[in-house]
């Protein structure tokens, strides 16, 4: 396991030195000066400029302002935006947290729902239940988020009046940031509408949860269900049947926990996906999350903050992946030996 | 079984929660209120800039003037100043100076004293002297009074007494009073402006700002929102609403279906036709106003081949306006007979624009030496105003106009403010634009936006300077008789047509769209927006006395 780990923590810093490098020279072929896109000072007589020139060794060689550049990253000193000249780094955090908030509610959604109605298909398999919920995943899976996201919006929002289409909280309420996650900051902020908020919070939140939960959900219902049926067909199931155990038994000890062995495994790939998912829903429902932070620095050509949001994200998906990946081996040793190449 | 039961009951219950809403409104939602602005404010000090946008986010609402303008009874009225006299034939005006008044106390700023001659100095100062440690703080540049004339026309500022100050003038000049009561003409704080030299951050004062007015600022975050608390100390009284909350929704769908789920209380610009089919009941109330605008196309004269008269007389001769209009503004506007708008005292009926005819567009083309045609961009803005809703969209109607008499025309659009800067570096061909004036006198609709001054402080869209035209403008402010200035203007108008360095579009109604409880934002046909009388009409208190309505009522 130690190998494996190690193997799994350099490949990850590997890749993560490889983007440092990718977005290092992004800075020189992006228009205009490399010190004003990696740091977003756009006055070149300025104080600041040349203080920030002389951290990043601006004078000397290539390799020496990378490592200036490696640096600056590590201190957590990202420059400021080009556009509203606030530091990337303290807005990037807090952009991440509402990221964060959004898309673990929905990968916890799409967990919570999706893994129990794939094994209820599994046991129902080809009754009328099993077609419905394959059915109706089927159709959910083929419709693409932005329009999923409208239709919503039209029925739930502005037909319905259940929920609400912008941001995460109804402004009036005074809530200040700290984490960018809202339900974090209503709960450790001493404001006085607290339990209000709260319930605004939540209000807002609903809405853009299940549309990105959607996705995942179906994909992790119909894994489940594959993964249940294999694992439903193996002799030990039919033995244990056969030695008379309860059904209810036979699903919570041998073919629940082992049919989670392919589903565990595919998280990793399902956040991948939701990753993506997420830029689309934060700009549809103006969710201030770094999806959102990312595009609208691409469309202002805002080169600090277009970087900061590449390297978020990417850290993001690399970290959750090898992390599913470890947890995955440490779980189930069987996954160990098959990497190990031991039988 | 019973898993999948537990998982169906948590379900439901998870629906259920998020749905419910509760049946008695917050505080905070009762005593707030959310404007969903069209663009973000490019300072929060009016006297910097002359976008509608910024006047509408700050003006009315962080600031007072000296005096104000009704537009009703078309006479202006005390404000901070509480008299006011014209003394030496009208070159020397006396102000005399209200006492009670208190600027904002925030976190970063607390007043010792109350407003008084030195803050009229102060923020006079700060554009009409070039020397003023503040001048050139922000840009140093002050396109309003530049190109209104108002830094050449008063001389100096003397203060009589601490209450009590002459503003003495080059020359009479009709307009004075009608500038002084513009959005533009707003009185900032003396102390706070010393305090932040003493620390070195003189920038402050236009982004951490400090007025007078019936809100002080909070925060703003870029592109997300703006927050205002009432001034609690205001010396009219006090807002009915605690709290004022911008929230920046460039995309004017997304403005109307935030008001149809309540999310914004009232929006600007709404899109009028499509608001009436989804709203049914009676939530929605759609207000529209008389204003003084006009949508033009300007040439950028200075470039080939726009600086010779005949193209530019061709290009009028070439744009279908009336379809433009009918496409555009659905009925809402009406085609414009000159730069000024009906609701002038100044307008004439004498039609002063060139017919759509295309055959002698080309003639006119041929004649200037471009049988063949050439190519040109068309700045659209990318910002709905009350002038033009949709400019990318008369850029494309245009656009086929243009090619019929063999002109290959390009959509160019930026994000407003960079929209806005690039403008007036020059580096357009031709723009659709206008003019939203911010006084009743019709030398608003010349001088800000056609005099050489203008050029220079990069308001001038057509960058065209005329000395005789300037002479002209100059001559018509002189006057004091209406009926001689009402001919003057006509001449004015008549030297426009021949020179065409802009083509006068439309004339339209702005709109205001808002939830019906909201009552008291009334669309000032002059300047921004107000809130100041801005309130939420209760429905049927279900606990008898109200405790917030009362804390209004016991204000000072």
């Amino acid at each position: 396991m130690i190998r494996y780990t190690l193997r799994r923590v350099v490949l990850f810093l590997f890749t993560l030195w490889l983007l440092t490098l990718f977005l290092f020279s992004l800075n020189y072929f992006f228009p205009g000066n490399p010190l004003t896109n990696m740091t977003g000072i756009a006055d070149s007589s300025s104080e600041a400029y040349r203080l920030a020139a002389e951290q990043r060794y601006f004078g000397g060689t290539i390799i020496e302002q990378y490592g200036g550049f490696l640096q600056q990253l590590v201190q957590g000193n990202w420059g400021q935006s080009l556009v509203t000249e606030r530091p990337v780094f303290e807005d990037g955090l807090t952009a991440l947290g509402a990221s964060l908030e959004l898309s673990l509610l929905a990968m916890l959604v799409a967990f919570v729902f999706g893994a129990p109605l794939g094994i209820y298909a599994a046991i129902q398999q080809r009754g009328l239940l099993d077609r419905v919920i394959m059915g109706t995943g089927l159709s959910a899976y083929s419709i693409p988020v932005f329009w999923l996201a409208q239709l919503c919006i039209l029925l739930f929002a502005v037909k319905l009046g259940w929920a609400p289409i912008s941001s995460q909280i109804n402004p009036l309420y005074d809530v200040p940031t700290t984490t960018g996650a809202i339900l974090i900051d209503i709960s450790i902020s001493d404001y006085e509408f607290k339990q209000a908020a709260l319930r605004d919070a939540l209000h807002h939140l609903w809405l853009p949860v299940a549309v990105l939960a959607i996705m995942p959900l179906t994909m992790l219902m119909r894994i489940t269900r594959n993964a249940m049926l294999d694992v439903l067909s193996h002799n030990y199931i039919r033995a244990a049947r056969a030695r008379g155990l309860s059904e209810t038994r036979i699903l919570l000890r041998h073919s629940i926990p082992n049919s989670m062995q392919p589903v565990v495994r595919q998280l990793g790939l399902q956040f991948s996906m939701l990753m993506s998912n997420l830029i689309v829903t934060e700009v549809i429902f103006n969710w201030p999350g770094v999806g959102s932070w990312l595009v609208k620095a691409i469309y202002e050509r805002d080169y600090p903050v277009l970087q900061a949001g590449l390297l978020m994200l990417a850290t993001l998906i690399l970290f959750v992946n090898v992390a599913v990946e470890l947890f995955h081996a440490w779980r189930y040793p069987q996954v160990r030996k098959e990497l190990y190449a031991e039988h | 079984m019973v898993i999948q039961r537990f998982w169906l009951v948590v379900g439901c219950c998870c629906v259920v929660a998020a749905c419910s809403q509760p049946d008695e409104q917050p505080e905070p939602l009762r005593q707030g209120l959310v404007y969903c602005a069209e663009g973000n404010p490019e300072s929060f000090n009016p006297q910097l800039g002359t976008s509608g946008t910024t006047i509408d986010a700050t003006s009315a609402q962080l600031y007072d003037r000296l005096i104000d303008y009704d537009a009703e009874r078309q006479q202006f009225e005390p404000a901070l100043a509480l008299s006011w006299q014209a003394l030496d034939d009208g070159k020397r005006y006396r102000f005399e100076l209200r006492k009670d008044v208190e600027f904002h106390q925030t976190q970063w700023f607390t007043p010792t004293r109350r407003f008084s001659a030195d803050d009229v100095l102060f923020s006079f100062n700060r554009w009409l002297n070039p020397d003023h440690p503040y001048h050139s703080v922000g840009g140093g540049s002050y396109p309003f009074f530049n190109s209104s004339g108002l830094i050449h026309l008063i001389e100096r500022i003397e203060m009589i007494d601490s209450h009590t100050i002459d503003i003495h003038l080059a020359q009479a000049d009709s307009s004075f009073l009608a500038n002084m009561a513009t959005d533009f003409a707003v009185i900032l704080s003396a102390e706070y402006g010393t305090n932040l030299l003493q620390a070195g951050t003189p920038e402050a004062i236009d982004r951490q700002p400090i007025g007078t007015g019936p809100f002080r600022f909070v925060e703003f975050r870029k592109d997300i929102s703006i927050r205002y608390y009432r001034h609690e100390n205001y010396w009219r009284k006090p807002p009915g609403i605690r709290q004022l909350v911008y929230t920046i929704t460039p995309n004017a769908n997304k403005r109307m279906l935030k008001l149809l789920t309540g999310e914004c209380d009232v929006i600007p610009y709404p899109l009028v036709d499509k608001l009436a089919e989804l709203s049914t009941d009676t939530e929605i109330e759609v207000q529209s106003a008389v204003n003084p605008n006009i949508a033009f196309w300007a040439f950028n004269t200075e470039r080939p081949p726009f600086d010779q008269p005949l193209v530019r007389q061709a290009l009028a001769h070439a744009i279908n306006r009336p379809a433009i209009i009918q496409t555009i503004y659905d009925g809402n506007a009406r085609l414009a007979t000159g730069v000024l708008p009906e609701t002038s005292w100044a307008f004439s009926e004498e039609d002063q624009t060139y017919p759509f005819n295309p055959e002698r567009a080309r003639a006119l083309l041929a004649e200037a030496g471009y049988a063949d045609g050439f190519s040109m961009s068309i700045w659209a803005m990318p910002v709905q105003r009350a002038y033009n809703p949709n400019a990318e969209r008369m850029a494309e109607l245009i656009q086929s106009d243009l090619a019929r008499v063999g002109i290959s025309a390009t959509m160019v659009t930026y994000e407003w403010n960079t929209f806005r800067r690039r403008l007036a570096n020059g580096e357009h061909d031709s723009v659709l634009i206008g003019w939203v004036a911010d006084n009743a006198d019709p030398d608003n609709f010349f001088r800000p936006i056609l005099s050489c001054a203008a050029k220079e402080s990069g308001n001038n869209r057509a960058n065209w300077c005329d000395p005789a035209f300037d002479q002209l403008l100059i001559d018509a402010i002189s006057a004091t008789n209406r009926d001689q200035r009402v001919n003057l203007y006509q001449d004015i108008e008549r030297a426009i047509t021949q020179a065409v360095p802009l083509v006068p579009i439309a004339n339209s109604l702005r709109f205001q769209a808002q939830r019906a409880d909201i009552e008291g934002v009334e669309l000032p046909p002059y300047g921004g927006l107000s809130f100041r009388r801005a309130s939420r009409v209760q429905e049927q208190p279900q606990q008898t006395p109200e405790p917030a309505a009362d804390a209004v009522k016991e204000q000072p």
